[in-house]
């Protein structure tokens, strides 16, 4: 598994070079153009994540999260899934930032590869930011009743938390 | 709605370091987490730069139509109605495998066109079709599965959490792209089969508000044999779930 795991980015790498060199068109043109757009977005990015890491940061060095941590790790152990990824669960469905924010706090707080720093490395991978992709999507559609589609997305979300702390046992061997 | 985040996350921070008295830390707290976001943004720079350029030569390549015919017999299953009438299905292919390379840039607008051709194909079909009404207002199945599945991640390369990871000092941060992708694909799994349900329930529901009465009323006026000026659709189904 890790050697997959592993080979995925120079696969992937592998490939882009063929693909370059098998054709005629200026491919290496639209890699520049994209990566010009990559910096643009991580840009765009800073001012978002200044405000929130501060918040963050503060969160963590106020105890609120120890003292919350400890009131809830009798019932977080219990349904298998670690106190610390709490701050994140509740960034996540809210803003992409926010959530990059906290979960780089929370490696740096508990390792990157500790249990929580896995488990929320894999939840951070499957889920999205839920709230924010379906008033995006149905605003654009100009659709006032969405039906089930929150309760759906939110059962999903949900579901996801619990299985990427059940893949983090299996896959580390964490118990 | 990241204004809100802040301010709660501040407030409850103050409070609490007032209680457990950590002022002095949260103070430190304020300044190390400035330059921290400028630290990470620094971290990551680099790995989206070159990601994004990447995947902007693999859609220029064609790559992502590709995965786009790949899926298409997979989709159909998940937006039946899309594919039917051929409205949106194309945006909604599209829209699916951008995501799966990670080409949010790209995916959006797609998403976005997908769900202004459906609601278009909504007016023009909207009379034809009885489950779905021609309610404008209102979302429509396919529209749900389409929000719901982009709003479960779909990304095959979690470059940015990759990147986190490695700046975070792992010894291996590569080793969770295998169990992002089972969680990954279990969750639009899951998303797909609960919209489904999710779907039918609803329109049991309102052919049940339709029927006037309910199921009672119509089996009685079935017994009875009085074939009235009833909904007839109605009528047929509780002959066929009769015993």
């Amino acid at each position: 598994m890790n050697g997959i795991s592993a080979s995925v980015i120079p696969i992937v790498m592998f490939s882009v070079a063929l693909i370059i060199l098998s054709s005629n068109k200026p491919h290496f043109d639209a890699f520049l153009v994209g990566a010009a757009e990559g910096a643009k977005t991580c840009a765009k990015l800073l001012p978002a994540l200044c405000a929130l890491l501060v918040a963050i940061e503060m969160l963590f060095a106020s105890g609120a999260i120890d003292v919350v941590g400890k009131y809830l790790s009798d019932f977080t152990e219990a349904v298998g899934i670690p106190s610390g990824m709490l701050p994140l669960m509740l960034t996540r469905p809210v803003s992409g930032a926010a959530s990059a924010a906290t979960y780089s706090e929370l490696l740096k707080e508990y390792g990157a590869d500790s249990y929580t720093g896995l488990c929320a490395s894999i939840l951070m991978g499957s889920s999205d930011t839920v709230i924010y992709i379906l008033s995006v999507y149905f605003s654009a559609a100009g659709v006032k009743r969405t039906r089930y589609a929150f309760a759906a997305a939110f059962i999903v979300m949900l579901f996801s938390i619990f299985f990427s702390a059940y893949l983090c046992r299996l896959f580390f061997g964490f118990s | 709605m990241l204004g809100k985040c802040f301010s709660v996350i501040c407030i409850v921070s103050v409070i609490f370091a007032m209680c457990t008295k950590n002022i002095s830390n949260l103070s430190n707290a304020v300044v190390d987490g400035a330059s921290r976001a400028v630290e990470l943004s620094l971290s990551l720079l680099g790995v989206m730069c070159l990601w994004s350029g990447l995947m902007e030569l693999l859609r220029s390549a064609g790559v992502v139509r590709k995965i786009a015919q790949i899926l298409r017999p997979i989709l159909r299953l998940a937006f039946p109605r899309a594919f039917k009438t051929g409205i949106g299905a194309e945006e909604i292919t599209m829209n699916i495998s951008a995501n799966m390379l990670g080409i949010g840039n790209a995916a959006t607008p797609f998403a976005i066109a997908a769900m202004k051709a459906m609601r278009e194909g909504q007016i023009k079909n909207g009379n034809k079709e009885s489950t779905e009404g021609v309610d404008l207002d209102v979302a429509t199945d396919d529209m749900i599965t389409l929000a719901v599945l982009n709003a479960s991640s779909l990304d095959l390369l979690p470059t940015t959490i990759i990147a986190l990871r490695r700046a975070a000092g792992s010894a291996d941060p590569y080793s969770i792209i295998v169990p992002v992708w089972i969680c990954s694909a279990a969750g639009s799994v899951l998303a797909v089969l609960l919209c489904r349900f999710f779907a039918v329930i609803f329109r049991q529901k309102k052919r049940r508000q339709e029927g006037g009465c309910g199921q009672g009323y119509t089996r009685r006026v079935d017994n009875v044999k009085s074939i009235g000026g009833h909904n007839k659709e109605d009528m047929r189904s509780t002959r066929a779930g009769a015993p």
